[in-house]
């Protein structure tokens, strides 16, 4: 169909040529390589739910041509642990528990720790708060997650 | 972590109904018709069946061929003659891939003739319609209901206040979408699914496939929200027909824009309420509502003659009249959303109420507090309220309001509404418990939701009847086959009636325990991996106590079950249609302080405190998740949700970026204060908590935003520009 | 009778469906020159992609399709430069990167405000700056503050390079001045100026807004530039507000009478988001905010 196309993901690198060009990055993972934690949801961009990390930058994958992202890291939450931010970001939400129906949960944990990994953000708890307004949740009302990330800002202190 | 689902869900290894995939499956697709409202002459599928990919294609014509009598008449999994709603699914394709399956979907050519159709309330009734109305064409249920001498109060009255509310179509906005794999093998139907209720699904899907509840096999996944929108069947019945029709495993799932199309939500209503006072005192109230049915069949409404009576609310009123329409309209049918349509009935009400007290110049909590039920007093039904904490919580809202007044800046206005609900420890449930040397397990037919009511709720009764510690406990899900019976996650009502199921088990279960020790235990303990008993004696280990036969078996296996008996009501007040007693009564207070642009109308709700009474906390963590939780969908139906619709039925705004849920940043800080010992019928005296958080937000930002602009906003929601035009700084035109 | 034609909607209305994986096909290049990018989308069908977080949505619900899109991520055109008193960006840089350039936030207030109210910040990263100016959304968050900057948009072509002023540039909804076979290279804006972009919508974070107002001080002109969005079928500049504002400090009656003129003649749309006197009212509001905003404080004395 195509040429073959080589990815990095979760540090493990691929090389497929079944590939369609026009595909999206949320199709490839989830229904070419079995990566289900990345989560669909809207498919327009505005929920959040399908972030990963490209060369650690949280991207949302449904509006990412897989193409496009040729050569790339790519990082899910299945390889969060990974990441330099990761490990801090799974405690903090787990101890809170700041989910509930757990749907939402691997795109906010991926946007997260991509915001914690970059430079020239500040990382103060009111930024993050607000730089993750692309990440929507229904079942938490936010509480738990603004307190997910205060406890982490506190160890970023 | 207090949620056993949490690092599964956390690391993305949870299965969602989204994820399941089988070997050898196909994608399906729905046809949707084009139109409103129109009769169909053809839908004709045979050009379709020769397109790539494609493995089976289902229409009206088939359905004789596939199902035992054609499936349900009244109910036909595609229309057979007339389309109700646009985007109704009318034909159905299984493919290779999703995209070969929408191609074909998108390829069918449907010969339909338009007929006119009814989408706006207004159209079909511009004036409140008289009791003529009630059995004419389009009016799928009329509740009306007379108590006392409401005529000759309003007669007598020193102020009448009449106004009229309206409210507008939400849906329910979970993050996962609808999705489903079916299969049919020798002879069994079988579907896995994202849903609230997998009996529910069952029952309802067999009903309209028209083959028998033993024949279908219904497995539950993790559900990533519901909020009543997976509740009955809806996608399952098309994927098994396609199934069937392709002899392979069929996936359909809905994209995000079909939740919004094709969801079955709360639709806009119309309601007027008219109350009479004399001195302080309120005599009588009338109340009338127009509800936009959609697409619903005669006797499926459920919400009209239940949620009438929110109108009235838990207040004493000595007369009474109260009538309802619910109005067929080319919408998809209206369907449960947390709470149903309570939210929108006390936005009227207790904006009403507030009105009243400004009129009367009486602080609006203390003129509550005059009129609320209290435990004793006779509903609206002659029903006597039972344990209800709604003095106690409005008390402890008006204390909290009153330190917010000491700092709240100047332009600020602090708003209280009153919800009131009847959880749902009426509808019944099974549950199996099999305690062996390691473990507790609780088998039951129901699946997490998000609530933490089944992962943490049930666990948490297991562990207060046993002692054992949630670690040695763990909750089973299997299919309805197998699984023990249970009416689903839905009214508020896992923990206060599955809850039962569960503490009358575990009674049993340290009953048996008891015979074969000859003593009473105390408790279970668990302690390097294994569990005891601890009676008076001493500590004894569970192997000694287990028969062989239990051991080989994976435990001691004991069935606890709850099924509840619904109240009674005096039907002598009933005129027409269908009312329903209340389980237990459970009120909702919610307090929130607004900011109010004076020149835009933006409503930023700066703080908020929640006021619940729940008989008693189960788990505080999980409460206080679910109010936060409640409280957040609460304002977004205050403030920003809110389903557009053209004149010709379309959808304007399906998607999330124009159907506005809150964000991060839109949610204030909500205290939560548990309002303990009014006790339900729950375990320990615990009342359901899944619906109230929502149910008196909407009300306390109106009332908040009147308090702090002195304008009173009559429409659900609160947008800055109804803001502004009910300021008087607006005239002209509406948005479209 | 009248016969229909299920499902597709052939008027790109909102109810044309974008199904969970729609049948979108088409073959996908991505040049690593100039030269090679140019002739790749000069070539009829071809479609560029620089970003794709709109232009994606629309392949989903069938508002275009092409039978091969053009990636312009491998050009060198990621820069975020500064050079003879403008600020140039390239034309595929995400505008995350513009969002956290340290100097753009104090240089150029009104910038960095802007492209912080474009969505959230996942999608920040893979939008970019040209996308935004292909794109030409009416209800664009950029475009009234690269309009009140008097941006200029760099142009390459076969047959050589241009530049015009985004004025020029944006012609209509969702329409711009770019021959097929031409491309932005960048924009480029004078900096520093003083500047700032208001904006109300139904929900603060994450939604398009009502109106969107930007005013800049640019060097040179003898006035503040006024500039809104969120009007059909462009946004614009507005010379009735900005007449009142020619000192650096406008007084607040000034401020007043620039606000009460600025949507003077101009046509807003009553639509799903507002309504046109709505739109006229917010304007108002927010040309004042918008100024007090931006303009400097007096030197202390």
């Amino acid at each position: 169909m195509s040429q073959p196309i080589r990815l990095t993901v979760n540090g493990t690198d691929l090389e497929r040529s079944d590939l369609d060009d026009a595909e999206r990055l949320l199709d490839t993972l989830r229904w070419r390589l079995g990566l289900k934690g990345t989560k669909e949801g809207c498919r327009t961009g505005d929920c959040g739910a399908c972030t990963v990390l490209v060369d650690g930058e949280s991207t949302l994958s449904c509006l990412t041509l897989t193409r496009e992202v040729e050569g790339t890291r790519i990082t899910t939450i299945e390889g969060v642990r990974g990441e330099p931010a990761g490990p801090n970001v799974l405690t903090a939400f787990g101890a809170e528990p700041a989910l509930q129906c757990g749907y939402c949960t691997p795109g906010f944990v991926m946007a997260l720790t991509g915001l914690l990994q970059e430079e020239g953000s500040t990382h103060r708890t009111s930024n993050l708060v607000d730089e993750l307004e692309g990440n929507l949740c229904r079942c938490t009302g936010y509480r738990s997650i603004i307190r997910a990330i205060g406890a982490l800002g506190d160890e970023l202190r | 972590m207090t949620r056993s689902d949490g690092p599964a869900k956390l690391e993305g290894r949870a299965e969602f109904g989204t994820d399941v995939e089988v070997p050898g499956m196909l994608w399906g697709a729905l046809v949707y018709a084009p139109v409103a409202h129109g009769r169909i002459r053809r839908v004709p599928l045979s050009g379709v069946r020769s397109m790539p990919g494609v493995a089976a294609a289902v229409g009206p014509d088939d359905l004789d061929r596939l199902l035992p009598g054609g499936g349900d008449r009244n109910r036909p999994v595609f229309p057979r003659t007339e389309v109700m709603y646009r985007n109704q699914p009318i034909a159905a394709v299984a493919a290779r891939t999703a995209s070969e399956a929408r191609a074909a979907a998108d390829a069918v050519r449907a010969d339909i003739e338009e007929l006119p159709a009814l989408i706006d309330l207004e159209t079909r009734f511009p004036e409140w319609p008289g009791p003529e109305a009630a059995r004419s064409e389009g009016i799928i249920a009329h509740v009306h209901a007379r108590h006392g001498d409401p005529d000759g109060a309003f007669r007598s009255a020193d102020l009448v206040l009449t106004e009229t509310y309206r409210t507008s179509g939400i849906h329910q906005v979970a993050i996962e979408p609808h999705a489903c794999v079916a299969r049919v093998d020798g002879g069994v139907w079988h579907v896995t699914t994202t849903t609230q209720t997998p009996f529910g699904v069952r029952e309802d899907a067999a009903e309209i496939l028209g083959i028998r509840e033993a024949d279908l096999v219904v497995e539950g996944t993790w559900v990533g929200g519901g909020f009543g929108g997976k509740g009955a069947a809806f996608l399952e019945p098309y994927a098994l027909l396609l199934a069937a029709a392709a002899g392979r495993p069929v996936r359909l799932g809905f994209g995000y824009r079909e939740e919004f199309l094709l969801g079955r939500s709360t639709l806009p209503s119309i309601i007027r309420i008219e109350t009479a006072v004399s001195g302080r005192r309120i005599e009588a109230r009338r109340v009338r509502l127009l509800l936009d049915s959609g697409a619903s069949l005669p006797g499926r409404d459920f919400a009209t003659g239940y949620s009438i009576g929110f109108l009235l609310g838990p207040y004493k009123i000595p007369a009474f009249e109260m009538e309802g329409y619910a109005v067929r309209t080319n919408k998809p049918p209206f369907g449960p959303h947390r709470a149903p349509f309570a939210p929108q009935c006390v936005f009227a009400l207790e904006s009403h109420m507030d009105e009243l007290a400004r009129r009367l110049a009486v602080d609006p909590i203390a003129f509550r507090l005059e009129h609320v039920w209290a435990e004793g007093d006779p509903t609206q039904f002659g029903q006597r309220v039972g344990p209800f904490g709604a003095r106690a919580a409005l008390e402890a809202a008006r204390a909290r309001i009153a330190a917010w007044r000491t700092d709240a800046p100047a332009g600020h206005g602090i708003g209280v509404a009153l919800g009131f609900w009847s959880t749902g420890t009426g509808a019944g449930g099974e549950t199996r418990l099999r305690l062996s040397e390691r473990e507790l397990v609780i088998e039951q037919g129901e699946r997490e939701i998000g609530s933490g009511s089944v992962i943490r709720g049930l666990v948490a009764v297991a562990e207060r009847v046993t002692g054992l510690p949630a670690e040695s406990i763990r909750v089973a899900y299997s299919d309805t086959s197998t699984a023990p019976y249970d009416t689903g996650v839905f009214g508020s009502r896992t923990v206060g009636a599955l809850g039962q199921a569960v503490e009358k088990a575990a009674k049993t279960l340290l009953g048996i325990l008891g015979e074969r020790l000859g003593t009473p235990p105390v408790r279970l303990e668990f302690a390097e991996g294994r569990i005891a008993v601890l009676t008076n004696k001493g500590l004894r280990g569970l192997e000694t106590l287990l028969t062989d036969t239990e051991r080989t078996a994976g435990g001691l296996l004991v069935g606890g079950r709850h099924f509840g008996t619904p109240g009674t009501i005096d039907e002598s007040r009933v005129l027409d249609g269908t009312f329903y007693p209340y389980s237990d009564f459970t009120a909702a207070v919610h307090a929130c302080e607004v900011n109010v642009d004076p020149e835009t109308g933006a409503v930023r709700v700066v703080r908020s405190a929640a006021f619940h009474d729940v008989g008693v906390v189960v788990d505080r963590p999980m409460a206080v998740a679910q109010i936060e939780g409640g409280v957040a969908m609460g304002l977004g139906e205050a403030l920003t949700e809110e389903a557009l619709w053209s004149s010709d039925g379309r959808l304007l705004n399906p998607g999330l970026l124009d159907y506005r849920i809150p964000t991060l940043g839109e949610v204030p800080s909500i205290e939560v204060v548990p309002i303990e010992g009014f006790l339900g019928a729950g375990p320990f005296g615990a009342k359901g908590l899944g619906e109230p958080p929502v149910i008196a937000v909407p009300a306390a930002v109106a009332n908040a935003v009147a308090a702090a602009t002195g304008a009173r906003v009559f429409e659900l929601p609160l947008t800055a520009e109804r803001v502004v035009r009910a300021l008087k700084r607006l005239e002209g035109p509406a948005r479209a | 009778m009248r016969v229909y034609l299920a499902s597709v909607a052939t008027d790109g209305k909102a109810n044309s469906h974008a199904l969970a994986r729609p049948p979108v096909t088409f073959s996908f290049v991505q040049p690593t020159s100039v030269e090679a990018a140019l002739r790749a989308v000069g070539t009829p069908g071809s479609v560029a992609i620089a970003g794709g977080t709109d232009l994606l949505l629309d392949f989903d619900n069938q508002r275009i399709a092409a039978d091969r899109v053009v990636s312009l991520n491998g050009l060198p055109w990621k820069h975020l430069t500064r050079a003879g008193g403008r600020l140039v960006v390239g034309s595929t840089l995400p505008l995350r990167r513009i969002e956290l350039d340290p100097r753009v936030a104090v240089d150029l207030p009104g910038l960095y405000q802007s492209v912080h109210a474009v969505g959230g910040v996942p999608l920040r990263h893979r939008a970019t700056m040209g996308g935004n100016l292909v794109r030409a959304s009416p209800a664009s968050d950029l475009l009234p503050v690269l309009l009140a900057l008097e941006a200029t948009v760099h142009i390459v072509g076969a047959y050589g390079s241009r530049a015009s002023s985004l004025d020029d540039f944006l012609r209509g909804s969702r329409s711009v001045d770019l021959a097929p076979g031409e491309l932005i290279e960048s924009v480029s804006v004078p900096y520093p100026a003083p500047s700032a972009y208001v904006w109300q919508r139904v929900r603060p974070a994450k939604d398009i807004s009502q109106v969107g107002v930007a005013v800049a001080r640019v060097p040179g002109a003898g006035h503040w530039n006024v500039a809104l969005g969120g009007v059909v079928p462009r946004p614009i500049r507005s010379p009735s507000a900005e007449r009142h504002l020619t000192r650096l400090r406008p007084k607040a009656e000034e401020i007043t009478r620039a606000a009460e003129a600025a949507s003077e003649g101009v046509a807003f749309a009553t639509d799903r988001r507002a309504s046109e006197a709505y739109r006229h009212l917010l304007v108002s509001v927010l040309v004042r905010r918008a100024l007090d905003k931006a303009i400097p404080p007096e030197a202390p004395s």
